[in-house]
C-alpha cells in the first residue's frame, strides 16, 4: 500500500472503512432509517462487503448506537448454530486483521496448535452459553465466531476487537509462549466481551468498564468450571492460570482473593481499597482501572457462588446472566449492578429467598451496598 | 547523536503496565544507526489525544517517548491507531537484548 494512503488511513482511525465508496455512517443510517428498498440495498452492501472488519464495524454500530436488532438484518440468519473460523494474522498488526483463513467449521485439525486451541475454545464457550443460558452465540443470533491467531510479534495480549477474538503468541517474558489460546477461561473472557457488547453495552472505562471486565471474568471462569464439571467449592477461581511466566505468578486474577494472583497484582477486594485512577488515555491508568477495580464485583460473585454452593453456572450464573442481558445499561456503576443482581435474584428465585439474601450480603461484604 | 526510545504499554487482558527503554548508546554502531533510521521513518507529528481512540475490551494502549538529544516527543496510541512504522519500531526494540524492561507498579 502506498505510504501516504496508509498515513491517511491512520488519521481517520477506522482503517478499512476508508475504502468504502459510501461512508459507513451513511450506510448505517440508510440500513436503519431508509425506505424499505434503500434499506435492503444498504444491508446487501454491508453483507457483501469484502472486508469482515467493515461488516462487523457497521453491524456493531447499528446494534450498539442505533438499537437495531441484529437478527432483523438476517445477515447471519442461515446457520443459527456454531460457526467458527480461525485466521492466521502471520505477525501482522491491526491493518492486517483478520489474516489468512486457516480453519473453518467442520475442517480437520490444523498442524498449528494455536489454531486448534482457538477453534476448540470457541466451541466450549459457544456450548456453555447455548446449553446453560440458551444463548445462540455472542449476539443471540448465531454470530460467527472468528479467532485471529499469531497477531503481532511476540505479542503479549489477547483482545476482543468488536467482532473478532485476537490472540498474540506471548513473548515468553510476560505471557508464556503460545499460552494465550490455551486458557479456556481467557477465551470465554474475550467472547463474553462480545456478549456484553450486544447486551448491557457497558462503556469500557471507570466503573462501567470494571463491570464489563468483571462479567468477562465471571463467565470466563464459569466456562472453565462448566467444561471441567467443577462446583464452586472445587473451582480455583483463577483467571488465566499458568499462562504468565512463572516468575510473575500463577494467574492474571483471583476472584476469591483479588490482589493475590501475581507479583504486583493490585486488585482491591473491597470498596475501601477502590483505586480511583484517572479516566484518560494514559496507558498507565487502564481506562480508569478497569482491570483493577473489577476485583470488587469479582469477589462479590465468588461470595454468592460459595454461599449458595453447587455449580456456580446454575443459580449464581443465572442471576448474573439475567443482570447482564436485561438489567444494565452502558453507564451502570457498581451500585446499579449490585441492585440489579439483587432484583434478578428475587425475580428468578423468589423475593426474600436465600438466593436474594446471599446476593445482598455479598455486595455488603465488599462494601458496595451498605 | 544520542537517541532514547521509551515505550509504555498498558491495559490488555492482564491490565499490566510495562515500560521498555532502549538507548542508542547501548547499541553497537550498526544497530544504533538502524534505530535512528526506524525513528526517522515513523511519523511523530499529529494530535496525541485524537489518536488514542477509545479502546476495545482488552485492547492495549501505548505511549511512545522519543528523546533525541534532550528534545522529547510523546505520542499515544491504541492498538487500533498504532501506525505500522511505529509497530515495527516497537517489535524491533523488543528483539534487542540491550533493552530494559520493567513492570510499572501502581
Amino acid at each position: 500500500m502506498h505510504r501516504l494512503d496508509r498515513r491517511l488511513m491512520h488519521r481517520c482511525g477506522l482503517p478499512r472503512e476508508c475504502c468504502f465508496i459510501l461512508p459507513p455512517d451513511l450506510l448505517a443510517r440508510i440500513a436503519d432509517e431508509g425506505r424499505e428498498g434503500q434499506r435492503q440495498a444498504a444491508i446487501r452492501t454491508i453483507a457483501a462487503s469484502a472486508s469482515i472488519r467493515t461488516r462487523r464495524a457497521l453491524i456493531t454500530q447499528l446494534v450498539r448506537f442505533r438499537g437495531v436488532d441484529p437478527a432483523a438484518f438476517g445477515l447471519f440468519a442461515a446457520p443459527r448454530a456454531l460457526n467458527r473460523t480461525v485466521y492466521d494474522v502471520d505477525h501482522g498488526g491491526w491493518n492486517d486483521l483478520p489474516g489468512r483463513q486457516v480453519r473453518s467449521e467442520g475442517d480437520a485439525l490444523s498442524h498449528d496448535d494455536n489454531v486448534n486451541e482457538a477453534y476448540d475454545g470457541a466451541d466450549s464457550t459457544y456450548r456453555f452459553y447455548k446449553d446453560v443460558y440458551d444463548r445462540d452465540s455472542v449476539d443471540g443470533s448465531g454470530f460467527p465466531l472468528i479467532s485471529c491467531v499469531h497477531f503481532g510479534v511476540d505479542f503479549d495480549n489477547a483482545f476482543w476487537d468488536g467482532g473478532e477474538m485476537v490472540y498474540g503468541d506471548g513473548s515468553g517474558q510476560i505471557f508464556q509462549r503460545g499460552s494465550l489460546t490455551r486458557a479456556i477461561d481467557v477465551i470465554g473472557h474475550e467472547l463474553t466481551h462480545g456478549v456484553t457488547q450486544y447486551t448491557a453495552g457497558l462503556e469500557y472505562h471507570a466503573q462501567s468498564g470494571a463491570l464489563n471486565e468483571s462479567f468477562s471474568d465471571v463467565f470466563g471462569s464459569l466456562v472453565k468450571q462448566y467444561s471441567r464439571g467443577q462446583t464452586a467449592e472445587d473451582a480455583d477461581w483463577l483467571i488465566g492460570e499458568g499462562i504468565l511466566v512463572a516468575e510473575l505468578g500463577q494467574a492474571l486474577r483471583s476472584m476469591s482473593n483479588p490482589g493475590e494472583a501475581f507479583e504486583g497484582d493490585s486488585q482491591p477486594a473491597h470498596m475501601d481499597d477502590y483505586l480511583d485512577l484517572p479516566d484518560d488515555n494514559d496507558p498507565r491508568n487502564d481506562n480508569g482501572g478497569v482491570h483493577i477495580n473489577s476485583g470488587i464485583p469479582n469477589k462479590a460473585f465468588y461470595l454468592v457462588a460459595t454461599a449458595i454452593g453447587g455449580n456456580a453456572w446454575e443459580v449464581p450464573g443465572q442471576i448474573w446472566y439475567q443482570t447482564l442481558t436485561q438489567r444494565l445499561d452502558p453507564t451502570s456503576n457498581f451500585r446499579a449492578a449490585a441492585e440489579a443482581t439483587v432484583a434478578a435474584a428475587a425475580d428468578l428465585f423468589g423475593a426474600g429467598g436465600t438466593e436474594e439474601r446471599a446476593v445482598q450480603r455479598a455486595w455488603e461484604e465488599v462494601g458496595v451496598l451498605g | 547523536m544520542s537517541l532514547k526510545l521509551t515505550v509504555v504499554r498498558g491495559g490488555g487482558l492482564a491490565g499490566l503496565t510495562r515500560q521498555t527503554e532502549l538507548a542508542s548508546e547501548a547499541l553497537p554502531a550498526g544497530e544504533a544507526a538502524e534505530l535512528h533510521e526506524l525513528v526517522e521513518g515513523a511519523e511523530w507529528s499529529g494530535e496525541a489525544e485524537a489518536r488514542a481512540a477509545p479502546a476495545n475490551p482488552d485492547e492495549m494502549s501505548y505511549e511512545v517517548i522519543v528523546d533525541d538529544c534532550g528534545r522529547t516527543t510523546t505520542v499515544r496510541f491504541t492498538e487500533q491507531t498504532l501506525p505500522e512504522p511505529i509497530r515495527l519500531l516497537i517489535a524491533w526494540m523488543d528483539s534487542r537484548p540491550e533493552r530494559r524492561q520493567s513492570i510499572v507498579p501502581r
